[in-house]
């Protein structure tokens, strides 16, 4: 278990180390990158008065520690595009993503798998070829279109769902109203990402379900008179979900990343939308530490995922690092 | 019978758009780059397609799209693949020692950063344009492919017949080139479709983000300018939103269906 830990504490050294030389190492002027367009009125002593201030002047192991003393002591500095200390910014929106994310997460999982289940259990009869076209088609469609294809039809033309944010900004709810106005708020960017990430789940859950059927203890179990329903269910499903479970604790790490693009679509107030009006703005400091954040949480979770697969199968092997 | 059927079509399909990214300018009834009729006409006249908010053929930037993300596909997935088998065959071949655990935490280490936030991280800082993209999508892509080539390459080490070439002699150089790389090659051509799929989407994700060139033609930009003048509340995503991402869409396809008959069917003989 320690040698597990240390692993994800190097992996956290490194995304450290990565974030300290990705703004020193790539082509572009820092004085651009801190204060963006600001810049073109700035003096010479002014903009020695930046450099000073980031303490880019100094040499490289100097600006290394002043980095590690600001990143623990959380002055991330501030983005010019919102004036807002960054940590304020990022806080606010890890929670939203994390929300987003954890919803999807669970729906597409669950409808994935079901789907997948079905459609092999119905393979003998032929009538799986609507289910495999459709989640292959679906598969094969870029996130952010079918996001605004959704926002077009549903939020722009019908008006049933809002197009917009995470909760309706210029109306008080509380308690249970406001749970349904976030849930609104909610439905299109869940529905998008659930439709682009089903397939990944059908194949596997599918695959699995057809390899266990055919597995000598379900054949056995059926020759014995164990009757169709029980086998299904307790012989066939029971076993064929561990594939499934694993592809979940590794999906882990892919959540913060198919995100992005769906948030910004719907402007939705997480990491993702932060990252997208980042760019847009050229707001560099924002857009580099949303990535740490970013890379932090996503091994705070591959870690999580780690210990919680040693609880439901033990006889999993240990080392795949 | 039925993974040649689907083989065919996904590769008909395939050349079909390479073909005409490849005669984009005498295909293209227009200069895409050009205002040639009025802003924001609907499909019908002389324009397929419409046109866009600045009066620029529509169809024709469809047809010119279709080259960088091509091009952009492509060139990341032969980054993307080249690497995974570098790192793959390596630390395969030499499992168990100091090199193969190093390599192995490499990977592990790219494997954890957040794919998009990371591109979009280093195409920013970089300033990328086109070829800039291409090299960080295949630098940041390849560890997976690099953990499936790496569990193929111990197989095929433990084969009779490399063991008795080995006990003659041959040097791991030698037998990497010669043979291991040819047993990989069914995989590896799999593996390559697989990437270059997700390399067009990654371009397209990119472009419509506003990364990368912004005056290139490519299906994902023109889907960032439709937004950025709303034509999604206007109407006019009809025919300027949905025909850029119905072309991502079908080379996705066409790739999948190319993946599918690649991959034997995938679960043939298994029910």
């Amino acid at each position: 278990m320690k040698k597990r830990a240390l692993h994800y504490l190097i992996l956290v050294a490194l995304v450290v180390v990565v974030n300290f030389f990705i703004p020193r190492l790539l082509p572009g002027s820092p004085i651009g990158t801190l204060v963006g367009e600001n810049a073109q009125d700035m003096t010479a002593a002014e903009k020695m008065g930046v450099l000073d201030a980031y303490h880019l002047n100094d040499p490289l192991p100097l600006q290394f520690a002043y980095y590690l003393r600001d990143l623990f002591t959380l002055n991330w500095g501030v983005s010019f595009s919102r004036r807002l200390p960054i940590t304020q910014l990022i806080s606010s929106a890890a929670g939203w993503t994390l929300l987003f994310t954890c919803v999807s997460l669970v729906l597409y999982t669950l409808i994935g798998t079901l789907l997948g289940a079905l459609s092999a259990l119905r393979r003998r009869r032929g009538r799986d070829l609507p289910l495999v076209l459709g989640t292959t088609l679906a598969g094969s469609i870029p996130p952010f279109w079918i996001a605004l294809l959704l926002l077009a039809v549903f939020g722009a033309q019908l008006g049933w769902l809002p197009t917009y944010g995470a909760y309706s900004m210029w109306q008080d709810y509380h308690g249970l109203a406001r749970a349904l106005d976030v849930c609104r708020h909610l439905a299109l960017p869940v529905l998008a990402m659930v439709v682009t990430s089903v397939l990944r789940y059908f194949t596997t859950a599918r695959y699995s379900v057809l390899s266990t059927m055919c597995a000598d203890y379900v054949r056995m179990a059926r020759l014995r008179g164990v009757p169709q329903g029980r086998v299904t269910l307790f012989y066939v499903l029971r076993n064929a979900l561990i594939p499934v479970f694993t592809m979940v604790m590794m999906d882990v790490g892919y959540l913060l990343s198919g995100s992005v693009l769906i948030e910004a679509v719907f402007s939705y107030p997480g990491l993702g939308t932060l990252m997208a009006n980042a760019v847009s703005a050229r707001d560099y400091p924002l857009i580099q530490y949303s990535f740490l954040l970013s890379s932090l949480l996503t091994i705070a979770a591959l870690f999580l995922a780690d210990l919680l697969y040693r609880r439901v199968d033990p006889a999993m092997e240990v080392d795949h690092a | 019978m039925r993974n040649k059927l689907v083989g065919g079509i996904g590769a008909g399909l395939l050349l079909l758009v390479v073909l005409t990214a490849v005669f984009a300018p005498v295909l293209a009834p227009f200069d895409p780059s050009a205002v040639s009729a009025a802003p924001l006409l609907p499909p019908g006249g002389g324009h397929l397609l419409g046109t866009n908010d600045i009066g620029q053929d529509i169809f024709s930037e469809l047809l010119h799209g279709a080259r960088s993300s091509l091009l952009v596909g492509g060139l990341s997935a032969a980054i993307s693949l080249t690497l995974a088998l570098a790192v793959g065959m390596l630390s395969g071949w030499f499992a168990g020692t100091w090199l193969d655990r190093l390599l192995m935490k490499l990977t592990a280490f790219f494997l954890t950063l957040p794919f998009i936030p990371a591109v979009i991280v280093l195409a920013a800082f970089s300033g990328a344009g086109t070829a800039g993209m291409a090299v960080i999508l295949g630098v940041l892509s390849w560890p997976e492919t690099a953990r499936v080539l790496r569990a193929q390459t111990i197989q095929i080490r433990a084969r009779d017949y490399l063991q008795s070439i080995r006990a003659m002699g041959a040097g791991d150089w030698y037998i990497l080139t010669r043979h291991v790389l040819r047993e990989l090659l069914p995989l590896v051509l799999y593996q390559a479709v697989l990437r270059v799929k997700s390399g067009i989407l990654m371009e397209s994700s990119m472009s419509f983000l506003g990364l990368g060139t912004p005056l290139v033609k490519s299906w994902g930009s023109m889907i960032f300018y439709a937004q950025s003048r709303n034509a999604l509340i206007t109407g006019a995503w009809v025919w300027w939103v949905i025909p850029p991402g119905l072309c991502i869409c079908l080379v996705c396809l066409a790739l999948m269906m190319i993946s599918y008959s690649l991959e034997g069917g995938g679960e043939e003989g298994s029910a």
